[in-house]
């Protein structure tokens, strides 16, 4: 019965394994996302930093061979891309979506184009002899049957992307900059008014999400794949923007619902095996993203609703109360 | 933005001050600026990295007009530019950001493909049904992500993208499964029947034959020229004439006034959605039945996000949008010619494409230049406030 090796499949360590291996670039750039998103200064072009970053690691991993130097090169790739969307919005006047957009459509033509001037082929990059970054062992663990299996072994990239979700955290409820950064994007002229610097804080906001953003697209081409695929992010950039609204705008929920993508996106690989046509599987992680903006959007609206009968209750009450003295 | 720019307009004078305070040459110079520019780094890539940069580039400028066949490719691609560009034009008029034309297009060259392909009627129904059909699909394709933004409040960025993603995959799987003939080597359709393709624009009349054999039977200009031309009549009746373009102007320019003003702006918002898809749908339509005349794999390729620079280059101006179309075509028509000419690929368009996109939509150049040109002329230093850099305007720009 399919149904059955389905669900033996998902309830197995090998299975937990490959859920965090394909979430952790979801991850790396919904945390990206939800920093810009909280500065007010909404990073539309997630995609293409990703694209940029993955391609600069892949180039200079493969002409340094050294695959710290092709790390290093996608983080400052992915930075150096990302502030350029900084300048557009702060120095240019230019509406950040737009500017967004304009972003992902360089990235996309600009790596294709480089690819094929470097190698003379659009589809990838398999000629270049870029590196993968070695994967983590954990001594003492590794050996352990399950946990082992679900915990050792995994790009350090998997790792980062949990270290990154209780880093961001903190940085946002327990640091001054990140109170800025809330501040500003709740209500940039009020945090103007008590002295913070608005564009600062969104410039350093975008480069932030750059950089996790950086970090996901060298997950994809220095240890998911070790080659630069043309348009390999394949709207992993915009699925982390739905993670952070279905996580509620917090880190710990962002890293939860780019978790539940990752989910759907290890399920749709392991029903591939299956007899289904490949395309209905793989339509499962982009109808789970509009499920659940829909689930993210209905449940806010019913917050809304009660807190708003909350206070009318409350404000009745004290009418009420304020009667009741009066007489 | 409207301080800066009146405090500059009061001390700018002379001639290229008075013609740079009426806002459509302001809208005109902004668009010429952002192509020289962008055309310039064009050249300066190409310079770097191809062997003979003069020929790609002349091939990139000139390549559509050196012969007949490469004109009427350059007018079929405008024509599936001017309909994206319409559809785009709609929903940002509304300041709604949707990016769901792509699959809109799809299915409706899925829809229209399918009726071409299955249903027995002569071509004068056929044809008009197709059509008429895409546009439908791509109304309700549409409607979805408008419903999702207006009542719900969804990020139509993110809805539309991957309600995109899920019409390709769609087209795809109905394409392989059920359109494709079981003894096709790749994945397409049949070519469709004479009864299922567009007619072309110039009527088979007696007389003229030797101007037909020698421009118009080397093209494939087909009868979409004059639903092009229709197309944008109608939106611009219908942004300009009608209650409903009158409200979707009004929620563009303040969605909270509108609202106060009695407007249902949760409507206005999904029919601005599903409207402008039906133009992305006669784009799909116009794809299989005019330009491919059958069902291929990635059919919308490198036409995703075209209609948007085509709706910004004309303002979101129904009436600009075929000369935008026809511009931003020719530029796509020579990457074509500079691709297959020459050692450069033409994805190089795409990076001038972004240039072009951040340069029209950014609202500070000219007020910059305007200035600059403004403080030439009594030679007076620019006080600190007005450094366009630093004015407070900067601040409230923000996210809204």
């Amino acid at each position: 019965m399919d149904f059955n090796v389905v669900l033996g499949a998902i309830f197995s360590a090998a299975f937990v394994a490959s859920v965090l291996r394909i979430s952790a670039p979801l991850i790396l750039p919904a945390l990206g996302g939800l920093l810009s998103d909280l500065a007010g200064a909404i990073n539309i072009a997630l995609e293409g930093t990703m694209l940029v970053a993955a391609f600069a690691g892949v180039v200079v991993s493969a002409y340094t061979q050294s695959w710290v130097l092709g790390v290093l090169a996608g983080v400052i790739a992915g930075i150096l891309f990302s502030l350029l969307l900084a300048f557009a919005h702060i120095y240019l006047g230019t509406n950040i979506i737009l500017a967004g957009i304009a972003l992902n459509i360089m990235a996309q033509g600009g790596t294709i184009f480089l690819l094929y001037t470097l190698t003379g082929d659009k589809g990838n990059s398999s000629t270049l002899p870029s590196l993968k970054v070695p994967d983590v062992i954990i001594p003492g663990l590794h050996n352990v049957p399950v946990l082992g299996e679900i915990l050792s072994g995994h790009p350090i990239f998997v790792y980062l992307a949990f270290l990154f979700t209780w880093l961001v955290s903190i940085f946002l409820y327990r640091t001054r900059l990140g109170t800025h950064l809330r501040a500003v994007g709740e209500n940039s002229e009020a945090a103007a008014s008590v002295g913070i610097n608005v564009n600062r804080v969104k410039i350093i906001a975008i480069g932030m999400s750059g950089f996790l953003a950086a970090l996901g697209g060298l997950n994809l081409s220095m240890a998911y794949l070790s080659l630069f695929q043309n348009s390999m992010v394949a709207g992993r950039g915009f699925i982390a923007l739905a993670a952070v609204y279905l996580g509620g705008r917090k880190p710990w929920g962002t890293m939860l619902a780019a978790i539940v993508f990752g989910f759907a996106q290890a399920l749709a690989i392991n029903l591939g095996s299956l007899k289904y046509p490949p395309q209905i599987v793989q339509m499962i992680p982009y109808a789970a993203t509009i499920l659940a903006l829909v689930v993210y959007n209905l449940r806010q609206a019913s917050q809304v609703r009660e807190r708003t009968r909350k206070f009318q209750e409350h404000h009745m009450a004290e009418m009420a109360a304020a009667r009741a003295g009066q007489d | 933005m409207k301080a800066s720019t009146s405090q500059s307009e009061s001390v700018a004078k002379g001639f290229w001050g008075k013609a740079l305070s009426s806002p459509s040459i302001r809208e005109f110079l902004r668009v010429v600026i952002a192509i020289s520019i962008a055309l310039g780094i064009g050249f300066i890539i190409t310079l770097i990295v191809s062997d003979e940069p003069v020929k790609a580039y002349s091939a990139l400028l000139f390549g559509p007009l050196t012969k007949i066949n490469r004109v009427g490719d350059w007018i079929e691609e405008s024509i599936t530019l001017t309909f994206l560009g319409l559809a785009v034009a709609i929903v940002f008029k509304a300041n709604q950001f949707s990016l769901g034309q792509e699959g809109q297009m799809v299915l409706g060259a899925l829809v229209a493909g399918a009726i071409s392909l299955f249903v027995p009627l002569p071509t004068y129904l056929r044809v008009p049904f197709a059509i008429l059909a895409a546009m439908i699909v791509g109304f309700l394709w549409g409607l979805l992500p408008g419903y999702l933004k207006a009542y719900l409040n969804a990020n139509e960025i993110v809805s539309t993208l991957m309600l995109n993603s899920l019409a390709i995959l769609l087209y795809e799987w109905v394409l392989t499964y059920y359109i494709k003939p079981p003894d096709a080597g790749y994945t397409a359709s049949d070519t469709f029947s004479a009864d299922g393709i567009m007619p072309t624009f110039f009527p088979k009349l007696p007389f003229l034959t030797d101007l037909r054999t020698q421009f118009i039977d080397q093209t494939n200009i087909s009868i979409a020229l004059y639903l092009a031309i229709i197309a944008v009549i109608v939106v611009y009746y219908l942004m300009f004439r009608t209650p409903f373009g009158y409200e979707l102007r009004m929620i563009g320019a303040n969605s909270k006034f509108a609202r106060y003003g009695g407007i249902n702006v949760k409507k206005t918002i999904m029919l601005a959605f599903a409207v402008s898809g039906v133009f992305a749908g006669l784009a799909g339509a116009h794809l299989a039945m005019g330009i491919h005349r059958k069902l291929i794999l990635n059919i919308s390729f490198a036409l995703g996000f075209e209609g948007i620079v085509v709706s910004l280059l004309a303002n979101n101006n129904p009436l600009a949008i075929p000369f935008a179309a026809l511009a931003y075509g020719y530029l796509r028509a020579g990457a074509n010619v500079m691709e297959r000419s020459s050692d450069m690929s033409r994805e190089m368009v795409l990076v001038i494409q972004g240039i072009i996109i951040l340069l029209v939509t950014a609202e500070r150049i000219l007020p910059m230049v305007q200035r600059r040109i403004a403080s030439q002329k009594p030679k007076e230093p620019t006080m600190d406030g007005q450094s366009p850099l630093g004015d407070s305007t900067g601040l409230a720009e923000g996210g809204d």
